[in-house]
């Protein structure tokens, strides 16, 4: 293998978080043709699988961005704003996050979910707290804290 | 109810983010993570790495694609978020407006779903499963590490 340490750096377990993104919204059409029984057995499916194989970390769908709110930070207090962030393909409904042994293997995963037309998955590495300088206090205070929930 | 507080910035914010002294930002982050686990907010939080060294699957073929880099515009990312487990919308916005963000930069906070949201599903088995799933995945999560 000539490229030996791009192969070491993608076999090293890490975490990646897999962003569900809808490229745009669903006509009422494509809407009532969809049964939502049958979007929560695949979607249930898949997550059984997930824990299977212990790659499962943690997972959440949200609501929709109508009820959220946004601060914006261009001044002190910030200002806040009811409603969506920017335009809807911004947005996301929900990720979840796995712990896999190598990149491949979150791709891998990322291919088998039950995911149609119009929906992408982002797919993020979430860096260690190992990755950070250790001296500061408040990384330490972090390891800490993620230790003592199991999050490290 | 669960928030998550997700992370937005402007493409001149990141670029800002680079000459900026990061020491005090691991600092003023460090402070408002702790203030967040005092209060006994504080569920999970993570950042994530470049968007360039990501990748995105696309679902619109019969099978689907993986492409390199990262999705969309850069603008329409986010690096990072929180969750926290709050009584009130009224006291998500309060935490979030302490985070120490500055100009250029954003939190969209969207409320997390729960079983409430799925009444009219109460019957189906894998939500009936999902407090067992979520008790695994912890105790997975806290035996991986011991």
């Amino acid at each position: 293998m000539s490229d030996t340490t791009s192969t070491t750096v993608a076999a090293t377990p890490s975490k990646w978080m897999l962003i569900m993104r809808e490229e745009r919204e669903l006509t009422p059409e494509e809407l009532a043709g969809f049964s939502f029984d049958e979007i929560l057995e695949q979607m249930g499916a898949y997550n059984e699988k997930l824990i299977a194989a212990g790659v499962l970390v943690t997972a959440e769908g949200l609501a929709p961005a109508a009820e959220g709110l946004v601060l914006d930070f261009a001044q002190t207090p910030p200002i806040v704003t009811d409603g969506p962030y920017g335009e809807t393909k911004e947005l996301f409904n929900g990720f979840w996050i796995l712990k896999t042994a190598s990149r491949e293997e979150a791709v891998e995963w990322a291919s088998q979910a039950p995911l149609g037309p119009g929906v992408k998955l982002e797919l993020r590495r979430v860096p260690s707290i190992a990755e950070f300088d250790i001296d500061n206090e408040h990384i330490q205070r972090e390891r800490a804290w993620r230790e003592s929930t199991g999050q490290l | 109810m669960k928030y998550m507080l997700i992370m937005r910035q402007t493409d001149e914010a990141v670029e800002a983010m680079k000459t900026a002294d990061f020491e005090s930002i691991i600092n003023a982050m460090g402070q408002f993570n702790e203030s967040l686990v005092k209060a006994g907010v504080l569920l999970d939080g993570d950042g994530l790495s470049d968007a360039s060294e990501g990748f995105v699957v696309d679902f619109s073929g019969p099978t689907p694609t993986v492409t390199d880099g990262p999705y969309g515009e850069t603008h329409e990312l986010f690096n990072g978020f929180w969750t926290i487990q709050v009584s009130s919308k009224e006291e998500a916005a309060e935490w979030a407006k302490r985070a120490p963000l500055s100009p250029g930069q954003k939190l969209e906070v969207r409320r997390i779903t729960d079983m409430s949201d799925f009444e009219d599903f109460a019957d189906n088995e894998y939500l009936r499963s999902e407090d067992e799933w979520r008790e695994m995945s912890a105790e997975h999560r806290k035996g991986e590490q011991a």
